[in-house]
């Protein structure tokens, strides 16, 4: 019973949300953020302390395991800094302030169903289960993502979102629904055991439809065409969590799919892998040099580093998986804490042009030191946490013999630190435009801001982060070779 | 009459077939169509397909078990929640620009 309470505090939270929003006056609902934010600490608490890294539930539907137990704490992570990220915006306390945003209540409850589903996603073990688990973490994201409802933009963001979503819901569902055919049980494990064996068409058809969808919610090229309008449309908070906590949620998605689901074929599609890979990281880091917009620049730096992603299940899984996550973790840190500096200029100037930032290290030094040490995470500049992510991903595709694919990769990584550093030109070289007006930041989001750099600096000096991921998961690999 | 329709009874190809051809008109529709309502609708008929999908393959592969018409229950509720939401978001649009066609859908670009 105890694994699956630190879903049951989210979802209390988001109940008592809803239900407390009804009661208050607007003044008061300044309480439902911080609400959101401590009802999320206890969910990791428990989480961290109490959960017990295995069991079961459900009758074998809901599983905890080790890789589940670092999801989990990664998605809740992700949604708590979103959540301490978009209390600014969403208080009206910003400099220029954001039209039709309001409505806290039913805003960060929303944000706290989508990490439900996302937690019960990697706990799933039944094609039921899994495929209701997922919607439940989209859903809420396109209602998200058209937050702004007299935004043309926002409702736009919301409307290819939903349209390609279930798009990628529908392929998935259909690809589930032969897999189901074919192996006569729901059961994860049973079907993965049952189909054990050479390849049928109609086997080769649900792969096809699975991995597209997956592919979908993971941003591959070519299922990438959505995140552009729907990052640059959305709030800007709401980008922020879509660049990490739905990524994550995809990645979880692909652990599913690829190491449970198609476990023992996934070795065999390594050119495939590959191939999908280097195509991604290359459109990615190629459209995002000629981006004005920073938001739409920040959506192709995300389908860029799907692509390195994908290098982790070239090799061994037990080198892959927890060189993933280490990378998702850093991940995580480096483009909250870039969309942190993002988020706060566009609440004090109303911008989102990059040309906006130029003279940003005169205006707030701090801010500017912060974004250029995100951004430099995301590049892979040595001593910083995205260069040892980046290092570990790479040395698997390399061990794997894919050394064309570590060049590419290495490539990737000198186009894109060439637009990162248009960034950081702009704010550290060109004057400022109106000259020494200097732009203050809130307590709550400086702190954000600070934690977050922090992570940045610190995850790639310490090694027991990296060891500790591994450790534990090493035992999920044997339980996997059972199954 | 009866006894022609049983003699006559689609097998499992046949029903396959139907949701195959179900799923390929909701994905025709939604590459072809331009108003944000019929797109919706195309989609709803691709999921209402894997539904039946599902339906059919447990009655065939397993009909003592229950597990595909349980599925079958989840996408239709999950498709019902999906199009909740889209309708939503076009009716928000519709106010704002006054139409739904997604031609007309271009206020960002790269």
């Amino acid at each position: 019973m105890s694994i699956i309470i630190p879903e049951l505090i989210v979802i209390g939270t988001a109940f008592a949300i809803v239900l407390a929003d009804l009661f208050m006056s607007e003044r008061t609902r300044v309480v439902i953020a911080p609400l959101a934010a401590l009802g999320l600490l206890a969910a990791i608490a428990v989480n961290a302390i109490h959960t017990p890294v295995t069991g079961e539930l459900l009758g074998g539907r809901f599983a905890m395991d080790p890789v589940a137990w670092w999801f989990k704490i990664l998605f809740m992570t992700a949604a708590l800094f979103t959540v301490l990220l978009s209390i600014d915006t969403l208080d009206g306390r910003a400099g220029v302030r954001a039209r039709g945003i309001g409505f806290r209540g039913e805003y960060y409850s929303t944000i706290l169903f989508s990490v439900v589903g996302m937690m019960f996603l990697v706990s799933a073990r039944d094609l039921a289960t899994l495929f209701v688990s997922l919607e439940l973490a989209t859903l809420p994201l396109f209602v998200l993502a058209a937050w702004r409802r007299d935004d043309p933009r926002s409702s736009e963001a919301g409307l290819k979102y939903v349209i390609l979503g279930a798009l990628a819901a529908a392929f998935i569902v259909y690809g589930f629904g032969i897999l189901y055919g074919l192996a006569g049980s729901t059961n994860l494990d049973v079907i993965a055991q049952r189909l054990a064996g050479p390849y049928t068409p109609a086997f080769l058809l649900a792969v096809a439809l699975v991995l597209a969808g997956t592919g979908f919610k993971l941003t591959i090229v070519p299922f990438h065409m959505w995140a552009a309008d729907v990052y640059q449309g959305a709030p800007t908070p709401v980008t922020a969590y879509l660049s990490v906590a739905s990524k994550a949620a995809g990645l979880a998605f692909a652990f599913q799919v690829l190491y449970r689901l198609f476990g023992g074929w996934v070795p065999h599609w390594g050119l495939l892998i590959a191939v999908f890979a280097a195509l991604t990281m290359t459109l990615g880091n190629v459209v995002a040099i000629v981006q004005h917009n920073i938001k739409r620049f920040m959506a192709f730096s995300a389908i860029s580093q799907a692509g390195y992603f994908l290098l982790g299940f070239l090799g061994a899984a037990d080198a892959g998986v927890p060189a993933m996550l280490f990378y998702l973790l850093v991940y995580i840190v480096s483009n909250l804490a870039a969309f942190a500096c993002i988020i706060w200029f566009a609440n004090e100037t109303g911008k989102e042009h990059i040309e906006d930032y130029r003279g940003l290290s005169l205006t707030n030094p701090l801010m500017a030191l912060a974004l250029m040490v995100a951004l430099f995470s995301l590049a892979g500049i040595p001593p910083l946490s995205g260069f040892v992510g980046k290092f570990f991903l790479f040395s698997i595709a390399s061990q794997a013999g894919y050394h064309w694919l570590v060049a590419v990769a290495a490539v990737n990584s000198t186009i894109s630190l060439y637009y990162y550093l248009r960034v950081v030109r702009q704010m550290y070289i060109e004057p400022p435009a109106d000259p020494a007006a200097p732009l203050r930041a809130s307590m709550s989001l400086s702190a954000t801001v600070a934690i977050l750099s922090v992570g940045v600096v610190t995850l790639g000096i310490f090694p027991m982060v990296y060891d500790h991921i591994h450790a534990t998961t090493i035992a999920w690999l044997a339980s996997l070779a059972q199954g | 009459m009866t006894e022609l329709l049983a003699r006559f009874a689609p097998g499992l190809q046949e029903w396959l077939v139907l949701c195959a051809v179900l799923y390929a008109i909701g994905l025709y529709g939604l590459l072809t169509r331009r108003n944000a309502i019929a797109l919706l609708m195309a989609a709803e008929i691709m999921l209402n397909a894997a539904a039946l999908n599902f339906v059919v393959l447990n009655r065939f592969t397993s009909p003592q078990l229950v597990d595909g018409h349980v599925m079958a229950l989840f996408v239709v509720v999950l498709a019902a929640a999906e199009i909740v939401v889209g309708m939503a978001i076009v009716v928000a649009l519709y106010r704002i620009r006054n139409t739904v066609d997604i031609s007309h859908m271009n206020y960002m670009k790269g």
